[in-house]
């Protein structure tokens, strides 16, 4: 399932889903296990754990992907709990709201987004190379996905 | 046959004086992905007033918040959901629900799937089905945001659930009904007896399909939020001489069942279902009932 594996590897994160219970139906990527296997149909609408979507080439990840990223080794960023709200509303990341970092922190590499409970909140893009001295005020993730997406889903 | 007047005099016929509520909001921890002790210690720290439901393992009653708690971090993560107290009694009347197949036959929006999936600790398989497509996407949502992994959703009408040639061991029958005034302030002027005994007709027909496809010595859990007999007491009377099905005892919250209604005598078993009025929760109706061996 190679949109899951090229996504999951731009965060250097280490899954093993058994392409044999990654089931597709239309653009959309669910993971099954045999027990749903042996009772699905094919005209299903949603199955076991979601995975994502492919829209114009893009692969969108669900944040059951990202939450099962986040349980292993992976780009990860923690940030303080002020930091953690802010990036659920959709903001950007400043260097000053981060805790600590694990993985790649180079300009370009993606990185999930962890709150102190090392929940995971989303994910973003590193802007600039943070172990350069980038100032405390300015942005150094941008955000892509986070979780407050369920509550804009809804309007 | 309609309007408040209506109604109010069917229910102090049947025992029952009417009152004004307001819904208190309540929510369910969902023990698959938090730790309750935990995650009540950061409602707390959050400002989050919480008190436990009496009657209920995970649930609590919101007594005041300065948000919604539908917007917190924890909700968005799936640690709990916002979950009516009433609401959350069908889902725990199951005896053992470990690895079982489990229908949930009128799903959408999902938050009965969920407490299954909780309740099952994500093993087994839940069946979800819902007649609408648009409310397919707010079950998916909640399935999303819960990490549930046993679900199969279908749109499909629950009438016709022996399409899916499976033979499940519990069923969740969670119907479509009329509702109740504290959950919709302009009840009383929207509906009449005639939507009643519409909806009531409705559920003969579910409670019928359900009963094809349930295993025998099967558990089916039959919940209503109307206060109105043709859908509760009633319908489960039919179902029992109709169907072969028994009424098994639950001990939970709620009065017994009525077994006379409008002057009309049923079968003594109905009293083992469970009626809510409208108090510290919503209007509701419960009861579980088993598949006979000689049908």
């Amino acid at each position: 399932m190679k949109p899951i594996e090229d996504f999951v590897s731009r965060f250097n994160a280490s899954i093993s889903l058994d392409d044999n219970l990654i089931i597709k139906k239309e653009n959309r990527y669910f993971l099954i296990n045999e027990r749903l296997g042996s009772q699905i149909r094919k005209d299903f609408f949603y199955a076991g754990a979601y995975l994502g979507k492919v829209k114009d080439g893009i692969f969108f990840p669900s944040f059951i992907l990202l939450s099962m990223m986040a349980e292993g080794r992976a780009n990860k960023i923690m940030v303080d709990s002020k930091t953690a709200w802010l990036f659920i509303c959709g903001r950007d990341i400043f260097k000053q709201g981060i805790l600590n970092m694990r993985g790649s922190k180079g300009k370009g590499d993606y990185a999930l987004i962890v709150n102190q409970h090392n929940e995971c909140l989303g994910f973003g893009k590193i802007l600039c190379n943070i172990d350069e001295g980038a100032e405390k005020n300015e942005v150094i993730v941008k955000n892509i996905s986070d979780i407050g997406d369920f509550l804009r889903r809804e309007r | 046959m309609s309007g408040k007047g209506f109604f109010v005099r069917r229910y102090k016929e049947l025992g029952w004086a009417y009152k004004e509520f307001e819904s208190k909001p309540a929510i369910r921890i969902n023990t698959m992905n938090a730790n309750e002790e935990d995650l009540l210690e950061r409602l707390e720290s959050l400002g989050v007033v919480l008190e436990k439901i009496p009657f209920l393992e995970n649930g609590y009653w919101v007594c005041r918040s300065e948000f919604s708690v539908g917007a917190t971090s924890e909700y968005l993560l799936g640690l709990y959901s916002i979950q009516e107290a009433a609401a959350q009694i069908p889902a725990i009347l199951f005896t053992g629900l470990e690895n079982k197949t489990i229908l949930d036959a009128c799903a959408a929006p999902g938050g009965k799937t969920v407490q299954l999936a909780d309740l099952m600790q994500n093993a087994g398989a839940i069946i979800a089905l819902d007649a609408e497509r648009r409310r397919l996407a707010a079950l998916s949502n909640q399935l999303e945001r819960c990490r549930v992994r046993n679900t199969i959703v279908y749109l499909l009408d629950a009438r016709e659930s022996s399409r899916l040639n499976i033979k499940f061991d519990n069923i969740l029958l969670d119907v479509p009904c009329s509702g109740n005034y504290v959950t919709d302030k302009n009840w009383f002027s929207r509906r009449t007896l005639e939507d009643v005994e519409k909806n009531a007709e409705l559920q003969r027909q579910i409670l019928t399909e359900a009963f094809r496809v349930l295993e025998v010595d099967g558990e089916m859990v039959y919940a209503t939020c109307s206060l109105e007999p043709e859908e509760n007491e009633l319908n489960i009377d039919w179902a029992i001489k109709t169907l072969n099905l028994g009424i098994e005892e639950i001990k939970c919250h709620g009065e017994k069942g009525l077994t006379n209604v409008f002057s009309k005598e049923l079968d003594t078993s109905v009293e083992n279902c469970r009626r809510i009025w409208p108090s510290k929760t919503q209007g509701f109706f419960v009861c579980k009932l088993k598949k006979r061996e000689s049908s």
